[in-house]
């Protein structure tokens, strides 16, 4: 069996074990043998995109420790990916690894989801981070369709959700706006789904207070259904 | 007029802007009006992509060698009878502008609309020279009746409505002015023409300078730069130094990319070369041609890290397409450049320190960088302005502080458990002050149950 190395990420293995654990599974069923570093901590993202470049190389040192250079490295967020595959390798002066978002490694390797959402309706929100820096945009939708749900678009599907770390407190008033207007076309959908921890993390924790639509993680869409 | 932005501006506009309906709707419908007809002109190209290169090539190359490219300009346009003045900052360049009009016995001057005149504040010092000084492009005009200035580079009145637009033209009437378009578009035709009829001297920007012609280019769709240019007896020409282009082959491909970047057009209703004053035997035209090369802290950005920013060709793509310029308004960034090209030019011209809030103004969605008709990296240069911030120790001494204790902690897989525990203790606490307080106000926190390393 193939083997390949999951990076739970900071938000994740904090804030969002369960989408973890569904992301662990949907490896497994599409495979994969899945190992899991357990000296592994985070990129250094919040870091790097705050501009404290020493913070951010201290921090991802523990990836290179804790990630081998010989197995791909998949990962249920879109930023993390795009910060170890574009950012890590020249911040840390180390060979660049085989690294992979969960949705596009999913796809890349053929996987079929079960039929979980038939008949159901969700929006699907991309991560900046997914949609312009790593360029994945239709692999998440046909696996969403794959499981038989219906995606509504969304007005203005290029349009960040507002997090951009720190940018979230430093500008809290646009941020939440730009949450407002992200949920708000979400409206008609079951459940507003995505694959970031960073977009979930300020999105959901808004439509908690507003009354707004359910924000859910991909991999836990694909691997136990809505629900 | 300072591009300065102390720290605490941005985020005072922008709630300002934000808590304004008016203002919010009429900027959300302009800028998706602008965003989907660039999509929609670029969509009709065969290979944009290879264009944008191609223009990203041009600029490059261009910049990289401004000096000759600046040089061989100013021969030419001196063969053609022009004059060219260089200036190292604003306060050089209004002079020079000043001593122009006053040796021309200028009382009206007719400008049109220049990003680079507000950049020096030229109208405020006109106006203490004792000239009239009056804007001819209508949304400078419309702003310059209202004491405002400019919040897009392109549409400058963008925030204003044809209903606050016809209020003020009540005012300045006093009789009803009806908001139908043809009738305000009529008003402001009228008053400006005796402007054109009468001025002394004319004022315009420069979209493109072409070395090897010594032309100026300017683009725009109301037909006011042609009449400043022709009908005053002196022109002046206030032309950003990186705005040459080495031939009139490399113009096209820039003209091409800033039509469609700017207004979805192919090319815009006027695109005017002007090559040197009136010759002998002409109808029109100045009998002086004057142009001010500015540096203004351009110079700042050669060599370095930023240069590419002076590829800039000022369509205003990457405002239109930013969720933060929607939301925030252009007066959040100060009084000029807006939108992420302001973000990042306004710091490199005036020094980090003095706007410092500016690198921050961005979620780094990487919109800018998409759109950007010479592909100028927008986002990655936002980045390193943060990391600049930081090196240079303008960054808070407390964020600096906490970023370096975090990512001590987080160095080890050990610190990281310890202090992530600590940290799941501490959550009841974690809305009480600082950036979790921010964060409380609008949003609840995840709830921190198991690791997953933990369940594993």
């Amino acid at each position: 069996m193939p083997t390949v190395q999951l990076f739970a990420t900071c938000l994740g293995d904090l804030a969002f074990p369960d989408a973890v654990a569904d992301a662990e599974a949907l490896l497994g069923e599409a495979g994969f043998e899945v190992e899991f570093p357990r000296s592994q901590v985070c990129c250094g993202q919040p870091a790097f995109n705050a501009g404290h470049r020493a913070a951010a190389r201290r921090v991802g040192r523990t990836f290179a420790r804790a990630f081998s250079w010989k197995a791909p490295v998949v990962m249920p967020s879109g930023s993390c990916a795009a910060m170890v595959a574009h950012r890590l390798p020249e911040l840390l002066g180390r060979e660049p690894w085989e690294v992979y978002e969960l949705s596009a490694f999913l796809a890349a390797s053929g996987f079929e989801p079960r039929r979980l959402n038939e008949g159901r309706t969700v929006a699907y929100h991309d991560s900046c981070h997914m949609l312009r820096d790593l360029r994945i945009s239709a692999e998440p939708r046909r696996l969403l369709e794959a499981s038989g749900a219906t995606i509504a678009p969304l007005p203005r599907q290029d349009l960040c959700c507002g997090f951009g770390g720190t940018f979230s407190v430093r500008q809290p008033e646009i941020s939440l706006a730009m949450a407002d207007e992200k949920l708000a076309g979400a409206a008609g959908a079951e459940a507003l789904v995505t694959a970031d921890p960073g977009c979930i993390t300020h999105l959901r924790g808004r439509s908690e207070r507003t009354g707004g639509p359910r924000v859910v993680h991909l991999a836990t869409v694909l691997a136990r259904g809505l629900g | 007029m300072s591009l300065a932005q102390p720290p605490e501006r941005f985020r005072e506009a922008a709630r300002a802007a934000l808590a304004d309906d008016h203002v919010e709707q009429a900027l959300d419908e302009a800028t998706a009006r602008l965003y989907g007809m660039r999509v929609e002109a670029w969509g009709a190209l065969d290979d944009a992509q290879a264009l944008r290169e191609r223009g990203r090539e041009i600029r490059v190359r261009t910049v990289a060698e401004l000096d000759s490219h600046l040089d061989a300009f100013q021969q030419a346009l001196e063969a053609r009878g022009g004059h060219v003045h260089r200036c190292a900052d604003a306060a050089e360049a209004r002079a020079a502008i000043a001593g122009i009009c006053t040796a021309a016995g200028a009382k009206l001057v007719a400008k049109s609309k220049s990003m680079a005149t507000e950049e020096i504040g030229l109208n405020e010092a006109l106006e203490d020279a004792g000239i009239e000084v009056v804007e001819t492009d209508l949304g400078e005009w419309i702003l310059q009746l209202s004491g405002e200035h400019p919040v897009h580079i392109i549409a400058p009145a963008i925030e204003k409505t044809a209903a606050d637009v016809a209020r003020l033209f009540s005012e300045l009437d006093g009789s009803e002015v009806s908001t139908e378009l043809p009738e305000l578009t009529r008003f402001a035709r009228t008053r400006l023409r005796r402007v054109f009829e009468t001025a002394d001297v004319g004022i315009t920007g420069a979209n493109f300078a072409v070395a090897e012609t010594g032309s100026i280019c300017l683009v725009e769709n109301e037909g006011n730069a042609r009449l400043v240019t022709s009908l005053p007896r002196v022109h002046v020409v206030l032309l950003g130094m990186e705005r040459v282009v080495p031939t009139l082959a490399d113009l096209s491909v820039l003209l091409r990319l800033l039509a469609r970047s700017a207004t979805g057009q192919k090319l815009s209703s006027y695109t005017t070369l002007i090559t040197g004053p009136r010759r002998p035997g002409e109808q029109d035209g100045p009998e002086e041609l004057h142009v001010i090369v500015l540096d203004n802290g351009r110079s700042n950005l050669r060599g370095t890290r930023y240069q590419e920013m002076l590829s800039c060709i000022r369509c205003g793509a990457c405002l239109n397409v930013c969720p933060i310029y929607r939301k925030a308004g252009g007066g959040a960034y100060g009084p000029v450049y807006s939108g992420p090209m302001g973000a990042v030019l306004v710091p490199l011209l005036v020094g980090l320190e003095q706007a410092p809030a500016l690198p921050h103004a961005s979620s780094l969605c990487g919109a800018c960088t998409d759109a950007c008709p010479v592909k100028i990296p927008l986002h990655e240069l936002l980045l390193d302005l943060r990391s600049d911030l930081v090196e240079g120790g303008i960054a808070s001494r407390g964020e600096r502080l906490g970023f370096t204790l975090w990512s001590y902690a987080w160095s080890s897989p050990l610190g990281y458990r310890l202090s992530t525990a600590l940290a799941r203790l501490g959550m009841p606490l974690a809305g009480l002050g600082g950036p979790g307080r921010v964060w409380a106000k609008g949003r609840a926190f995840p709830r921190l149950s198991r690791r997953y390393r933990d369940s594993r």
